[in-house]
């Protein structure tokens, strides 16, 4: 009895062979898909099947959506002023005033948005987004915090500095056309509520902060602003300083509840006061309606078509080589030592 | 003085002429497969190793099949690691398992060493070390195959998933007239080396298998593989980069594209600086992690846990990060909350730029699979395709044809034996035969009556 725990506890002691464990040993249970001719043909026609229904629908609502752009940058300067546009666009006295006639091609069905293009306007280059304080547009505590907004930041009012808020560029530059669509007779009501993000309206620009000292520097860079509105209200301001990503941008100016009839004829009566001459920037006016993926995106539903169509395709190439040229699954003359007796 | 330099100078000579016709020996032999050992002592070592004769002595010892110096210093053992390394500029590897093995251990490209009998020393300093000689084999052939096919997947890997990261950002300068303006939050950018892609990369470079282990010894030619530097060359190299440019492009192309300028909601409304960047680095994060799904090819929970948690810990991250005050989430406030995530557009987007990034390697892994399948590939279906009928004896017979015939070692003497017993028995039918064929009865029964004569 003694002979045999000596022996069993002297074993113990000069193993040092360590614990077995399926993780240590890499013998985890695994899976390892092969890739057989059935998985290829199967996962380009499962592609094939998921995306070309997904590419009509996006088409097809795509198509439904009406569109109209209509640019009035070049039309709406008048004759005499052509030669100097820059001198016509700065000045606070010339008639700015500028009418047209749009089409309707198709019946819109409300709502249907009105948006402001600009073509050519950098609202995402560095120095421009970096100027402005968010801090100043949550609360009038932070009225002082204007040193992101250089140059655009404190205004010399008869020897104080006093800031300016909403300070910095982005606000200095705000858009200022004003357009009015006329149908036969009657003006069209321009919806200019909700027409910002909710929480821009309810958590980042304050419901005590008022504009102040806004466009009273020398230089003026686009539209005033109501010093009796706050800023949580002033929709226009927070749709301009939510900058674009590209260089061809349009925001949402406001919605109209009517619905247009094709053929109709819209009248535009807009104020041309936004100066995108100086850069050879443009400026287009569109009406569109949505859809459930948003704007009229032709290109989503044709880059879903060509890749269902190209996996078809592929789907079907694969298929006829399999069957005329097929190489047996684990046929061992594939091996390289194999290929080289051959050879 | 002279007598001990003459003597030397006779040592030296003769050693030098024993060289030379071991050389002619070798040359002059015809079966130009036979192996041949070389025996060298310490003391003819030391002269051997000498500056002006050791270049004759090592091309005559990488010609022999094996070499056996018996009685060397520790020194001596280095010298002779180093020497063979610089002439040959092959890989080396040393194993030993005593004190005096170290300088030898340390001076080869891998030193293992064998932890036991002579104590700890060797283990040290070794890169490896095993308990048992034995353990070499399965060193060698299952865990060096695997591990150079698991690093060279991760550095490609690696290289590609940061091509197409970083170019993103290079190309939305080409919009933002090169001022810098970044696309992605900043927290974004730190997130996605540390969180949301390095833990796949992590569970393949750890657990990937091509084969199970029992396959690779008893396939011992895979091994090769990593001899010829298959996975890891030039062509792969700028493959995976021409893959990670091409994949950049399309993300950068396809969101801008379909994203703008018209509106991408119901509500009408438009994309800004934060949309895009959000929609573009999801479709980055997605792309990422399923293109090294399709690199795996052994699955464990592990990697699994790993690649969708990683996805999935995005999308957690952004509804953290945007419930914080806006005073720390700036821009991306409720961003995906409110604004990105209601959209259809968003996930459709995501669907289509990852299927279109990740066509082409899967059509170049198909055609690889299907016409120019690798020994890898041809195994393991043999092993795991279930439709395949695997024959034992095929299965054998390829075992047996994927190690090359050995010069050495036990299997070379039974090999050789085996020659000279098939010698031995070719002999006797000779005989036999002979002497059926000059046998009296048999020319009694001839009819040719002119043969009786012979």
């Amino acid at each position: 009895m003694n002979q045999v725990t000596n022996g069993a506890l002297k074993s113990k002691k000069t193993s040092k062979k360590p614990e077995y464990s399926r993780f240590t040993q890499q013998e985890l249970p695994a899976w390892k898909p092969i890739l057989t001719p059935g998985w290829v043909i199967t996962s380009f026609l499962a592609i094939a099947f998921l995306f070309i229904p997904i590419g009509l629908v996006s088409l097809f609502a795509s198509e439904r959506v009406v569109e109209i752009v209509y640019r009035y940058d070049q039309d709406c300067v008048p004759e005499m002023y052509r030669g100097n546009v820059s001198a016509y666009i700065r000045n606070s006295r010339t008639n700015k005033t500028c009418i047209g006639n749009i089409t309707v091609p198709k019946k819109m069905d409300p709502p249907i948005f009105v948006y402001y293009q600009l073509d050519n306007f950098y609202q995402n280059h560095r120095r421009y987004v970096k100027s402005r304080s968010d801090k100043q547009l949550r609360s009038a505590a932070y009225e002082y915090s204007t040193k992101e907004c250089e140059p655009e930041a404190r205004f010399n009012k008869s020897g104080v500095l006093v800031p300016i808020v909403p300070c910095g560029l982005i606000a200095w530059s705000l858009f200022n056309d004003t357009y009015n669509l006329i149908k036969k007779d009657k003006v069209l009501n321009i919806n200019k509520k909700g027409i910002a993000w909710k929480s821009d309206t309810k958590v980042k620009f304050g419901s005590n902060v008022y504009p102040k000292n806004f466009q009273s520097n020398d230089l003026i860079g686009g539209g005033k602003l109501n010093e009796s509105i706050p800023l949580s209200k002033q929709e226009d301001l927070i749709v301009w300083m939510r900058t674009a990503a590209l260089p061809t941008f349009r925001k949402l100016y406001g919605k109209i509840n009517t619905s247009l009839e094709a053929h109709d004829t819209i009248t535009v009566v807009l104020e041309n006061n936004y100066n995108t001459y100086s850069f050879g920037g443009q400026k287009k006016l569109v009406l569109s309606t949505t859809s459930w993926i948003g704007g009229k995106n032709d290109f989503l539903g044709i880059a879903y078509l060509t890749v269902g169509g190209i996996c078809l395709f592929m789907a079907l190439n694969f298929i006829l080589l399999y069957v005329f040229k097929p190489r047996p699954l684990g046929d061992p003359s594939y091996l390289s030592w194999n290929r080289k007796a051959v050879n | 003085m002279i007598q001990h330099f003459v003597a030397f100078q006779a040592m030296k000579d003769d050693i030098l002429n024993q060289i030379e016709a071991s050389r002619q020996v070798i040359i002059n032999e015809k079966n130009k497969d036979d192996p041949f050992a070389l025996v060298v002592d310490g003391k003819a070592l030391e002269i051997a190793l000498r500056n002006d004769i050791k270049d004759n002595f090592l091309q005559l010892a990488v010609t022999c099949a094996s070499v056996i110096c018996c009685r060397v210093s520790p020194k001596q053992k280095a010298l002779i690691t180093r020497l063979v390394k610089k002439y040959t500029g092959k890989m080396t590897l040393a194993i030993g398992d005593g004190a005096n093995d170290v300088g030898m251990i340390q001076e080869a490209d891998i030193g293992i060493g064998i932890s036991g009998m002579e104590g700890m020393q060797a283990v040290m300093a070794s890169d490896f070390s095993i308990p048992q000689f034995r353990f070499l084999e399965r060193l060698l052939i299952v865990h060096g195959h695997w591990c150079y096919k698991r690093i060279s997947k991760m550095i490609l890997y690696f290289v590609y998933k940061n091509i197409v990261f970083g170019l993103t950002l290079f190309y939305y300068e080409m919009y933002s007239r090169f001022s810098g303006d970044v696309l992605y939050d900043g927290w974004y950018m730190v997130m996605f080396n540390l969180f949301l892609t390095s833990l796949p990369v992590i569970s393949l470079g750890v657990l990937e298998q091509d084969v199970s282990s029992d396959i690779c010894l008893q396939f011992p030619a895979l091994y090769q593989q990593g001899q010829k530097g298959i996975f890891f060359s030039w062509k792969r190299i700028i493959g995976w980069m021409g893959n990670g440019i091409l994949t950049s492009l399309v993300i950068s192309i396809l969101n801008v594209y379909v994203l703008s300028p018209s509106a991408f909601r119901k509500g009408g409304q438009v994309v800004d600086i934060a949309h895009l960047g959000l929609t573009t680095y999801t479709t980055i994060v997605w792309t990422v992690n399923c293109q090294i799904a399709l690199i795996i090819t052994h699955f464990t929970w592990i990697q699994h846990i790993f690649i969708w948690g990683s996805i999935f810990s995005w999308y957690i991250f952004l509804l953290f990060y945007g419930a914080l005050p806006p005073e720390y989430s700036k821009r991306e406030y409720k961003l995906l909350i409110e604004a990105v995530g209601p959209a259809p557009m968003y996930w459709i987007v995501v669907l289509l730029v990852v299927v279109i990034s990740l066509l082409p390697y899967f059509i170049y892994m198909v055609i690889q699979r299907s016409f120019y399948p690798m020994d890898d590939h041809v195994i393991q279906e043999m092993k795991y395709g279930r439709k395949v009928v695997v024959d034992d004896e095929m299965w054998l017979r390829e075992e047996k044809s994927s190690r090359k015939p050995t010069q050495i070692g036990f299997s070379a003497r039974v090999d050789a034996k085996i020659l000279y017993l098939k010698d031995q028995l070719h002999r006797k039918k000779m005989f036999i035969i002979k002497s059926i064929a000059n046998s009296p009865i048999r020319r009694s029964i001839s009819t040719n009556p002119l043969e009786n004569r012979d």
